[in-house]
């Protein structure tokens, strides 16, 4: 069989998987943006909290995501839950890190013009730092995608969504002669997600970025 | 509002980025919010060796062992656990991992670090923006699906899986080496032809030197990715500590799989933590940020 007319023969699998794995890592992104935004805007006024911060995602970033997954199912049990935990903890990081320096990088001047026209702590967090703050906020968020794509992949092994469970199937059944398309398929259809996730973001971009910042 | 945007840039990097700028925008553009990055994250240390960093993270990393054993000790284990750390396995797949990730580390910096290189020399120059695009797309490539594939192609065992763990590390260690060349300021390697250096001085005794930094954050890159990636060396027929994981969670057997995911994690932290103090030790003195000219002074 070749790989077209495995994917004609499977597509409603394929699509399902696909669209499993879309949707994981679309979710566990808008989770991991509200929380590592809301920490970047807690901590960034100090040195000290920020660093912290910085340092604690990074600690779990160097953790390879088998092991935290491992570590994950005694706690959890397996399928969507260690998946999910695992996916969330692993996008935190470059959106922390971004939402700090970018907001740590927002010109003093720019706050103080906005303190002095009246604007309340919220106003000028909301209308004035994060705006600006925005574009190295909106680049971690897509680091970071493509970063869950991969280890969404992996979280298959513990039963989880989406596209891993194709490249496992073609794993565990080396030699056959489906082994190859299964590998391809998945591994192909999470390249093609990544790319249609990063085509997003730059058109998020080009809306959400105010005009007068952008590069 | 726009005046005061450019206002802002001019602030160390941004001269030397506002040159490269201008040739190759994409490739260029998502790198500015990744790159003041670190430096930010460093302020709090790698500068200088504090015996903060040099207790925390190995006391930490002890405790968490020491408590895994313990709690290991007490753990009931049935045949089927047994058998999946019988004869040494432990230790056996521990030290197939360490060489993994060592052996790994070793040919992605042989590969990546010259090419990139030569990646930045004029003539191979129009090249870069190609192999940027590469490595892109070379990040939104599964790991696992990658690893897979090279064991259908050259079969199960120890080789498909090197080879997959260094594919998946070159392309990010040599974007980074060519984005750390490439924000050298370019006067300082005018000044150096301009004194008279041949090409090759230039990039032996100024270029290379700027880089050290760089190159060495590459290795410490690599080999954290490579610890990771190992761990999915088993899929491949190549062992490592990915076997105790995934016999772990197939099996169902909680102790085996918490004793792999504890001792994958504390290698990953313990690789990372010496790679950070080989970053601060092998730093050439005149890059201290704290001001080039002092450093120089107390050196000689």
């Amino acid at each position: 069989m070749t790989f077209w007319e495995y994917v004609g023969s499977r597509h409603e699998q394929l699509l399902a998987d696909t669209y499993q794995h879309a949707g994981a890592v679309f979710q566990c992104m808008v989770v991991a943006t509200l929380i590592g935004v809301a920490i970047g805007v807690l901590t960034y006024r100090s040195e000290w909290a920020g660093n912290l911060a910085v340092t604690a995602t990074a600690t779990v970033l160097t953790v390879p995501s088998l092991a935290l997954i491992g570590l994950l199912i005694p706690v959890t049990g397996l399928g969507v839950a260690p998946t999910v935990t695992a996916l969330v903890l692993y996008g935190l990081l470059p959106v922390v890190r971004n939402a700090i320096v970018g907001l740590r990088g927002v010109d003093p001047s720019l706050v103080d013009a906005a303190t002095g026209i009246g604007m309340s702590r919220v106003a000028r967090l909301f209308r004035v730092e994060l705006p600006l703050a925005w574009p190295p906020i909106l680049t971690g968020i897509r680091v970071a995608t493509q970063m869950l794509m991969g280890i969404a992949a992996i979280a298959a092994y513990a039963s989880g969504p989406g596209l891993g469970n194709e490249i496992f199937r073609g794993i565990s059944s080396l030699g056959s002669a489906n082994a190859l398309n299964q590998v391809l398929a998945g591994t192909l259809g999470i390249i093609v997600l990544a790319l249609l996730f990063d085509a997003a973001y730059v058109l998020i971009g080009r809306l959400t970025i105010p005009r007068g910042i952008r590069a | 509002m726009t005046r005061h945007g450019d206002g802002r840039r001019p602030a160390g990097e941004h001269e030397v980025r506002g040159i490269a700028f201008s040739d190759p925008g994409e490739a260029v553009e998502p790198e500015p919010p990744e790159e003041p990055g670190p430096p930010a994250g460093e302020p709090a240390g790698p500068r200088r060796i504090t015996w903060q960093r040099l207790v925390v993270l190995p006391a930490v990393v002890a405790a968490v062992l020491l408590a895994t054993w313990l709690w290991f000790r007490g753990a009931e284990l049935d045949s089927i656990a047994e058998n999946s750390l019988a004869g040494g396995n432990v230790w056996l797949r521990l030290r197939q991992h360490i060489s993994l990730t060592v052996v790994s580390t070793f040919f992605v910096l042989i590969i990546a670090i010259p090419l990139g290189v030569l990646l930045t020399r004029r003539r191979l120059r129009p090249a870069a923006p190609l192999v940027m695009a590469l490595a892109n797309i070379g990040q939104a490539t599964p790991a696992i699906g990658l690893l897979a594939l090279l064991v259908i192609w050259l079969g199960i065992g120890t080789r498909a899986a090197l080879i997959g763990i260094v594919v998946y590390a070159v392309l990010p260690v040599l974007a980074n080496t060519v984005a750390g060349l490439r924000a050298i300021d370019p006067t300082l390697v005018e000044a150096a032809r301009g004194i008279g250096m041949s090409a090759a001085g230039v990039l032996r005794k100024v270029e290379l030197p700027l880089a050290v930094p760089l190159i060495l954050a590459g290795v410490r890159t690599a080999l954290v990715l490579n610890v990771g990636t190992a761990t999915l060396a088993y899929f491949g027929g190549g062992g490592g500590l990915g076997d105790l994981i995934a016999s772990g969670i197939t099996n169902q057997r909680m102790p085996v799989l918490v004793l792999g995911s504890v001792l994958t994690v504390a290698l990953a932290l313990l690789v990372d933590w010496l790679a950070s103090l080989a970053e601060v030790l092998l730093r050439p003195r005149g890059l201290d940020p704290a001001g080039p000219g002092g450093a120089r002074d107390g050196g000689a």
